[in-house]
C-alpha cells in the first residue's frame, strides 16, 4: 500500500461539490503537485489533508492510519500558507520554535533543533528579528523551517510561491526540492503555475472542476494531455476540432487534436503552405501567428538569430511531426 | 530648504501655535486660577498659593469619589475585555456572517443619547429583581455598553489585519489546541487595538458625568457628580479640581502609551 493513500473522498458546502470520489496514492518520499485552475478544489484537498477542512466521506490513510477522525494536532502534518501564516508577535527563532513548544521538547534540545533547521533554509542569521522585518522570501522560508522543525510526516504546501516575485519565486523553488529530497520528505504541494509543478515535481495531479483529470511525471502531462483541458491547461497547444484539423491535415479526422507549438516546424517551403500573421518575442522563443488551409496555429520556434526572423505576411512551409499529433477527447 | 518656503513654513507654524493656544488659553487660565489666592478685580491674581490643591487633597469626600471613578471605570473596562474579546473571536473566527448585526448594534449606544437611554434604565433597573438604581453596578453595566462601540471597532480592526483565519491554521497544525492558539497567538497580537481602545474609553468613561448623576447620583458620588455637587463652593477649589482631574488622566494616558511603546 501507498504511504499516502487518498480514498473516495468527498466535499460539498451546502448543495455544491467541491470534490467527489477523490483516489490518489502517493509512495513514501514522493514530491507530488495538486496542479488546476482556481476553485477546482486542489486547495480544498490540501486541507482536508491537513484537518482544517472536515470531509464528508471517504478515507486518508497515511502510513496506514486513516486521518480523517483525527485532530489537525494529532496528524503529524506540516504546512506552509500562501500567506506565510507567521506569528506577528514572535521572532524568527520563537515561530520555528512554537512546535516544539507545543510538543513541550526541553530548551537545549528545542534550541538545537531551531538552529538546525533555520541553518537548512539559510537563516541562521535572523533568528531574532521579527516577520515584519524580513522580506517575502524570507518570511517563506521562516515557514518552511517552522513545519519542517517538528518532523512531520508529510508536508503540505499550499501555493507557498504565489505571493513572491519572479526570481525569488525561482530561488525558492529550487530550495524547497533540495530540502524536500535531502530529507525524503512525502510532500504536497499545490499550485497553479504550470512552470512551478512540471519543474519541481515527481508526480503531477491535474485537477479540474472537483476531480483529477489526469496524473503522471511532468513529462508525459506535457506531451501526451488525455482531454481538451488538459492540453489547453498545460502548454501552449494548439487546439483543432475534428473539422478544422482535417481542413489542415488535408485528410479525414475524426476528433480533436492537440499539437504542441514546438512540435510544428517552419521551411521556406513545405508540406502545408502557410503565411505568416504576426509574432511575438517570448525572450529564447518566438512565437509566430500563422495562417494555413485557413486555420490560424501558434508555432513556437527558438530565437537563434535576428536574421532568422520572418516578417508579418511572408508565406512559408509547415510540417508538423506526426506524433506530435495528439488526439484529445 | 528653497527660499521660498520659509514663509510658508513659518505660517503654517503660526497656525499651529495659535491654534494650540486657543485650545490651551482655558486650561492655563483655570491653573492659574487655581493657583491664586484671590483674583477678582485685577488683570493678575492677588498671589499664588497651593492651598486649594491642600484643601481639595485632603478632602475624604474627594479622595472616595476619585477612588469610586477608578473603581466604576475599571470595573466596566475589565467587564468589555472579558466578554469583548471572546465575542470578538467568535464572530470572526466561527461567525463572520455577525459582524454586520454586530456593527448595527455597537451604534445603539450613539443613537440613544445618555439622558433617554438612563430614563429607560431608570425603569428598568428601579425595582423589582435587578434593583441596581443607586448602586454602582449599574453604572459598571452602563459604561460598559458605552465602551463598547470604541473597542469593537478598534479591536475589529485590528483582527482584520492579522489574517486570523491563517494563523489559527497555522498553529493548529503545529500542535496547539484553539484555547492555546488564542492565548498566544491572536492576543498578542490584538495588543495594540485592545491598549488604543482601553484608553480611549477610559478617559472618555472618567469624564462622564450624565449617567452618573441621574442613575447614581450622591450614593455613589463619581469625580464628575463631585465637582458638580461642588459647583457651589470656593471657584479655587474647582479649578483646582478640574485641573487635578486633567493631569491624572494626561499622566495615565502619557504612562500607558510609554508602557505600550516599549514592547514590540
Amino acid at each position: 500500500m501507498s504511504y499516502l493513500s487518498i480514498r473516495s473522498l468527498h466535499k460539498s458546502y451546502g448543495d455544491t461539490s467541491i470534490f467527489s470520489d477523490i483516489h490518489c496514492e502517493i509512495e513514501r518520499g514522493e514530491f507530488v503537485t495538486l496542479l488546476g485552475p482556481s476553485g477546482c478544489g486542489k486547495s480544498t484537498l490540501l486541507r482536508c489533508i491537513a484537518g482544517l477542512t472536515e470531509v464528508d466521506g471517504g478515507q486518508i490513510l497515511l502510513d496506514g492510519q486513516d486521518l480523517v477522525p483525527l485532530a489537525p494536532q494529532k496528524r503529524g502534518i506540516g504546512m506552509v500558507f500562501q500567506s506565510y501564516a507567521l506569528f506577528p508577535n514572535m521572532t524568527v527563532a520563537q515561530n520555528v520554535a512554537f512546535g516544539l513548544r507545543m510538543q513541550k521538547v526541553g530548551k537545549d534540545e528545542s534550541a538545537q533543533r531551531v538552529d538546525e533547521v533555520l541553518r537548512l533554509v539559510e537563516l541562521q542569521d535572523f533568528a531574532g528579528r521579527y516577520p515584519h522585518q524580513l522580506s517575502g522570501g524570507q518570511c517563506q522560508r521562516v515557514a518552511l523551517a517552522r513545519s519542517l522543525v517538528t518532523r512531520p510526516r508529510l508536508l503540505l504546501l499550499d501555493e507557498p510561491l504565489s505571493a513572491l516575485d519572479a526570481r525569488i519565486r525561482k530561488h525558492l523553488r529550487e530550495q524547497i526540492r533540495a530540502i524536500q529530497q535531502e530529507l525524503g520528505l512525502t510532500t504536497v504541494f499545490v499550485t497553479h503555475d504550470q512552470e512551478e509543478a512540471l519543474t519541481m515535481s515527481d508526480r503531477i495531479f491535474l485537477m479540474n472542476t472537483g476531480k483529477i483529470v489526469q496524473s503522471g511525471d511532468a513529462e508525459s502531462l506535457y506531451t501526451a494531455p488525455v482531454d481538451a483541458f488538459a492540453a489547453g491547461f498545460i502548454g501552449n497547444y494548439n487546439l483543432l476540432d475534428a473539422d478544422t484539423a482535417s481542413r489542415l491535415l488535408l485528410r479525414p479526422v475524426n476528433s480533436r487534436i492537440a499539437i504542441r507549438p514546438e512540435a510544428i516546424q517552419l521551411h521556406d517551403s513545405g508540406a502545408i503552405a502557410a503565411e505568416v500573421l504576426g509574432h511575438s518575442l517570448l525572450g529564447n522563443v518566438i512565437r509566430y501567428r500563422v495562417q494555413a488551409n485557413g486555420v490560424e496555429l501558434l508555432v513556437d520556434v527558438l530565437n537563434r538569430s535576428e536574421r532568422d526572423l520572418i516578417g508579418k505576411g511572408q508565406c512559408i512551409g509547415l510540417s508538423i511531426d506526426a506524433d506530435a499529433i495528439r488526439e484529445v477527447a | 530648504m528653497r527660499a521660498d518656503a520659509k514663509p510658508a513654513a513659518l505660517y503654517h507654524r503660526v497656525v499651529v501655535w495659535l491654534l494650540f493656544l486657543i485650545l490651551l488659553l482655558p486650561l492655563a487660565a483655570t491653573l492659574l486660577y487655581s493657583l491664586s489666592t484671590s483674583w477678582s478685580a485685577t488683570i493678575l491674581p492677588d498671589g499664588l498659593t497651593i492651598k486649594w490643591y491642600l484643601a481639595l487633597w485632603s478632602d475624604s469626600r474627594f479622595l472616595a469619589a476619585f477612588g469610586q471613578s477608578l473603581l466604576v471605570c475599571f470595573g466596566a473596562l475589565l467587564l468589555a475585555v472579558l466578554l469583548i474579546l471572546p465575542l470578538l473571536f467568535v464572530v470572526h473566527y466561527h461567525f463572520p456572517r455577525l459582524d454586520g448585526l454586530m456593527n448595527i448594534l455597537i451604534l445603539l449606544p450613539f443613537a440613544v443619547p445618555p439622558v433617554v437611554s438612563s430614563v429607560g434604565l431608570l425603569q428598568v433597573y428601579g425595582s423589582g429583581p435587578l434593583a441596581m438604581v443607586g448602586t454602582p453596578w449599574i453604572l459598571i453595566g452602563c459604561y460598559f455598553t458605552v465602551a463598547l462601540p470604541f473597542m469593537y471597532r478598534a479591536i475589529t480592526n485590528n483582527l482584520q489585519a492579522i489574517n486570523l483565519r491563517d494563523l489559527m491554521d497555522a498553529a493548529h497544525l503545529l500542535g496547539a489546541s484553539t484555547w492555546k492558539a488564542a492565548f498566544l497567538v491572536v492576543l498578542p497580537n490584538l495588543r495594540n487595538g485592545l491598549m488604543v481602545s482601553l484608553f480611549l474609553s477610559f478617559s472618555f468613561l472618567f469624564g462622564e458625568f450624565v449617567f452618573a448623576n441621574l442613575l447614581v447620583g450622591t450614593r455613589y458620588e463619581t469625580l464628575q457628580v463631585y465637582l458638580n455637587n461642588m459647583r457651589n463652593s470656593s471657584g479655587h477649589f474647582n479649578s483646582a479640581l478640574v485641573i487635578s482631574y486633567f493631569f491624572f488622566v494626561l499622566v495615565f494616558t502619557w504612562a500607558a502609551t510609554r508602557l505600550n511603546k516599549d514592547k514590540p
